[in-house]
């Protein structure tokens, strides 16, 4: 009934984890009964849970992030004790406890706090800096935010109900295998990470499609601000890399569930296949979180120096050349696997390489602050301590791109260091330069100067004293996890480490302090204008905060620095550019999809953690429909009037007039300031045409289309993960059956007929479809699942045939990767099936409806994707597998 | 249905990916045009099973060349026919996402068999060591 769940599973033995849970879930408790007391659940449901607005999901994502930070800092805080102590004895941690406290402060910090927290800033600035309303696709935004708080519900919940990995954060194969971990926690940190990947990929195709498809009018792609650039390379790093993750995860999860042998030391699975998969995307992953945090100091350097950026466009490229070339480096991470010398080679120089675009970055900010007013408030010292702190983790990760010097430093504190150099300086320090830089803009105050500079100087002094002494350690030889150790000279240095973790919390415990303050002064700290940094890109034209709508008529963009040019055009003729022509705007209504979603998620994954089957089922057939209701509903928009629009709008400009006539106190340098270049061709009169070509935001049907495209270029990379490993096993026969002994050319003949022919009648029903002819489309749809239908009936009977012959995914490491590949592929004709049938049913129901049509075209373009996977399969696995 | 759901107007010049603009022919040039990819897939489908079969008129070393060629050819008949990518400027933006796409998956797959491939040849398989640990025992 419950599985493997039973009262052995709380930690009652253990007071650490037993108390610290009990401690949280009486927080918890408390909070929620205080919530229900005071009524604020109506407010909460109706403006923040259900919300479907981007700053809304924005902040919330920052709210995640900063209480996953007290986890992931409490573990820290653990660890450096823990090692502090543990010189000659065995210290306060036992080992089994402190194998779990540094996998779950790398999972948390890594997909929890720095994506959480970056994920959020995008969220929240991209759609404000591009000018638009919302983001492509505000449901599934809510989606992906719900997603992410299942995952770190799950994983909490593993201090309280059974145990965490005791793997390291990436749960390496074997010890990862069910035979060395047989426990829950490998199950929790695997759920967790599928679930969070899932909502993860999710924004990425989400932003992809805004960014591209989705602007102001005017706003060509080089007149976007740097951080809308920097943010469209991360997601791109997420549609490419997350798919990866999520390929090589659920192989160890076939693995585990299913004894499969993917990566089990016997029946020819590979363990360093999974190393190798597993930091294809984990490479990638560090831009993804670097990235926008480049992006929030190329803004905040900027506006915090008075001029535009040095080299907007050197910028670019820098950007997307290391978007590209994140996906070359990955071998860096197991030199010492034992590839051989031309390889590490080639991995060790593109390494260098990559370099070089940080590089160009590192310059392009020296020479925007060179010759301009630097102002030092809050978020300006956050990037002068990153630029500081991350050039010194940079040169030490070009020192271990050397592979010779990689099989010294490799696993030892020297690595700790590095990357904690480039992780706390480069992506932490950015996200907390980007949360007081946005702050006033998300809640209309700023952000306490005084406990913020305070918060400023205790993390950069306790990130130097915490982490320099483990660059010692490293080339002392001290390796990395260590629980107990018994060499004097790493004791002081061990002990100077945890002094440096105190200072930190300092720090934490002056944000915290900076946030109470802040609220309370908030009349003090209140920001009229709506621009309360001098800003020069388009969230500061509106007001803070922003209304649910952003700008009630959307921008019209003439130049980069889109808002600069309004604003000292404004202050040069003293007054706002005429009012608007006010019309009825269209905005997407709430939706508890992604709440109810993440509900049956963590049920899914609860259950699946506990082997409770039955649950499994009941999580996986309410995340269906609630879907289905999703894609049921008939208004997913609602109208603001004119009226309104203009009535909010005026508060605005009412600000706005007296900042602009000098009556507020606000910033107004246009005597200072020289004026924009004249060489520089992004500038205003610079082009015939004001808008650039672009006019503005796509249609639906184009947005929706190219959101969708970028799904299936996802999912092919998924396959490709599949694949790679089905190349690098398919020899790994262990002796059992191989492939020319197994496969069946007829039935796989006969089977790519059928898709064929199904692509066919899906290609006529789209026809039938644009001539509005319903009897066609029904049946043009019916051939279509029929055919689908005889293709999976016939691939499992194949399976079935196989099975009986003792050639199940368990006998080789061969045959699980034929039977993940294929199996894979005949997964995603099943669920093509599933939503073949509710799409014949809308059609049926509501008939040619736009939204209707435009699901028909993502189906199509779904179906005919599957021809193409299985042309690569039937290829490549059947017929090179039995070719002479 | 507001002015943002119309959806034939297309203001970017730019094209859902899928969509087939069909001329003044309409119903009938799109029927023509599906018919020509499935004669053409099928064609290519059956030229592939038949290399494969152990045909004597391939070198037996190209045969999985040929294969490949004919995979590929078959992938771009589809792409075009059934899911009309095109080279037009309307198809920019999707051609140059599905060239970043094929281009990540080229990386994994080769990479991944480039780099296994090394620490097959300087490692022992752990399959093997293994076999050679039971034997041993």
């Amino acid at each position: 009934m419950l599985g493997r769940l039973n009262w052995s599973s709380i930690p009652f033995d253990q007071p650490i984890p037993l108390v610290t849970s009990l401690v949280v879930i009486a927080v918890v408790l408390a909070t929620l009964a205080w919530i229900t007391i005071k009524g604020h659940w109506p407010y909460l449901w109706r403006d923040w849970i259900t919300s479907v607005d981007h700053k809304r999901i924005g902040i919330m994502y920052c709210v995640l992030a900063l209480a996953m930070l007290i986890r992931g800092f409490s573990d820290a805080i653990l660890m450096r004790s823990q090692q502090a102590l543990a010189f000659h004895s065995q210290g306060y941690l036992p080992p089994e406890h402190f194998d779990q406290i540094f996998s779950a402060h790398g999972t948390i910090m890594i997909f929890f706090v720095a994506m959480t927290f970056m994920i959020g800033l995008m969220n929240f600035a991209v759609p404000l800096q591009l000018g638009v309303r919302d983001v492509a696709f505000p449901t599934f935004n809510s989606i992906s935010l719900w997603l992410t708080a299942s995952a770190v519900l799950l994983i909490n919940m593993s201090l309280f109900i059974g145990e965490f990995a005791q793997t390291g954060w990436l749960v390496y194969p074997p010890l990862s295998e069910l035979k060395f971990s047989p426990g829950v926690g490998v199950d929790y940190y695997l759920w967790s990470i599928q679930i969070s990947g899932i909502g993860t990929l999710i924004t990425g195709i989400n932003f992809v499609t805004t960014i591209l498809k989705v602007r102001a009018p005017g706003m060509t792609l080089t007149r976007m601000p740097i951080f809308c650039w920097t943010a469209l390379a991360a997601n791109l790093l997420i549609v490419a890399a997350f798919p990866i993750l999520t390929a090589t995860l659920g192989m160890l999860l076939l693995d585990r569930y299913f004894g499969f042998h993917f990566f089990t030391v016997d029946f020819g699975g590979n363990p360093m296949m999974y190393v190798n998969l597993i930091w294809a995307w984990g490479h990638p992953e560090v831009y993804i979180l670097i990235l926008p945090a480049f992006g929030v100091f190329s803004e905040v350097i900027s506006t915090f120096s008075g001029k535009p950026l040095f080299g907007y466009r050197s910028m670019i490229i820098a950007t997307m050349a290391i978007c590209i070339l994140s996906f070359m480096v990955w071998l860096h991470h197991f030199f010492t696997m034992g590839a051989g010398a031309d390889v590490n080679g080639f991995f060790g120089i593109m390494t260098m390489i990559i370099a070089v675009p940080t590089g160009v970055k590192i310059f392009n900010w020296l020479f925007t602050m060179w010759g301009g007013r630097v102002r030092f408030e809050v978020p300006m010292l956050w990037a002068l301590a990153f630029m500081v702190t991350f050039v010194i983790g940079g040169m030490t990760g070009v020192l271990m791109a050397v592979p010779p010097a990689d099989f010294v430093l490799h696993n030892s504190l020297f690595l700790v260091a590095h990357f904690h150099n480039v992780a706390i300086g480069g992506v932490l320090f950015g996200a907390f330069a980007g949360y007081t830089y946005w702050f006033p803009k998300a809640f209309g105050f700023r952000l306490d100067e005084a406990w913020g500079k305070a918060a400023f100087w205790f993390w950069l002094i306790g990130f130097y004293v915490a982490f320099m002494p483990l660059y010692v350690l490293g080339l002392e030889g001290m390796t990395r996890r260590m629980q107990h150790y018994d060499v004097a000279e790493w004791h002081p240095w061990l002990v100077v480490a945890a002094c440096g973790a105190a200072l930190i919390l300092a720090g934490i415990g002056c944000q915290a302090a900076q946030l109470v303050v802040s609220i309370r002064n908030r009349a003090a700290l209140r920001d009229r204008t709506g621009d309360p940094w001098d800003g020069r890109t388009l969230e500061w034209a509106t007001a803070s905060p922003p209304p649910a709508f952003n700008f009630a008529v959307m921008p019209y963009v003439t130049g980069a620095e889109a808002y600069w040019d309004i604003k000292q055009k404004a202050l040069e003729q003293r007054r706002l550019t005429d009012l608007p022509d006010y019309k009825p705007i269209e905005m997407p209504r709430n939706s508890p999809t992604g709440f109810v979603t993440a509900f049956f998620a963590v049920v899914t994954g609860f259950a699946l953690i506990w082997h409770i089957w039955w649950m499994v089922a009941v999580g996986l057939v309410g995340a269906f429909g609630t879907f289905v209701v999703f894609a049921w509903r008939d208004r997913s928009e609602y109208e603001l009037p004119a009226a309104e629009l203009a009535e909010i709008d005026h508060a605005r400009r009412q600000a706005r007039v007296a900042f602009v006539e000098g009556r507020e106190a606000g910033i107004t340098r246009v005597a200072a300031y020289s004026g924009p270049p004249k060489h520089d061709p992004n500038r205003l009169g610079a082009r015939a045409d004001a808008d650039g070509g672009y006019k503005g935001p796509a249609s639906k049907r184009i947005v929706t289309g190219y959101g969708f495209w970028v799904f299936l270029l996802s999912d092919f990379i998924l396959f490709s993960g599949f694949y790679a490993a089905y190349a690098v096993l398919s020899h790994a026969t262990a002796g059992g059956p191989t492939p020319q002994k197994l496969f069946d050319l007829k039935t796989v003949a006969i089977e790519t007929a059928f898709l064929l022919l199904s692509s066919f009648a899906c290609g006529m029903t789209t026809l039938a479809g644009n001539v509005r002819n319903m009897l066609w489309t029904q049946i043009g749809y019916f051939i279509t699942g029929l055919l689908g239908l005889g293709f999976l009936t016939l691939e499992l009977s194949e399976f079935g045939r196989m099975l009986a012959a003792g050639a199940g995914p368990g006998r080789s490491a061969f045959l699980s990767a034929f039977y993940a590949l294929v199996g894979l592929h005949g997964l995603h004709v099943t669920l093509g099936l599933l939503w073949l049938g509710t799409m014949m049913a809308q059609f049926w129901a509501k008939g040619f409806r736009p939204d209707i049509l435009r699901r028909g075209m993502c189906f199509a373009l779904f179906w005919h994707a599957l021809d193409i996977i299985w042309v690569g399969i039937f290829t490549n696995v059947y017929l090179l597998g039995t070719s002479p | 249905m507001s002015e943002h759901d119309r959806d034939t107007v297309d203001r970017q010049e730019d094209a859902a990916p899928g969509d087939l603009e069909l001329g003044e022919g309409g119903t009938v040039a799109g029927v023509r045009n599906y018919l020509i990819g499935l004669a053409l897939a099928a064609g290519l489908t059956v030229v592939s099973f038949w290399v494969a079969s152990g045909t004597s008129l391939i070198y037996v070393p190209g045969v999985a060349m040929a294969l490949a060629a004919l995979a590929i050819g078959q992938m771009g008949v589809h792409l075009a026919f059934f899911l009309h990518i095109t080279t037009g400027p309307d198809n920019t933006n999707n051609v140059l996402a599905l060239a970043f796409g094929v281009l990540i998956v080229g990386i994994v797959i080769a990479g991944s068999l480039w780099i296994m491939y090394h620490l097959n040849a300087n490692m022992m398989v752990p399959g093997d060591l293994m076999d050679m640990h039971s034997q041993q025992g």
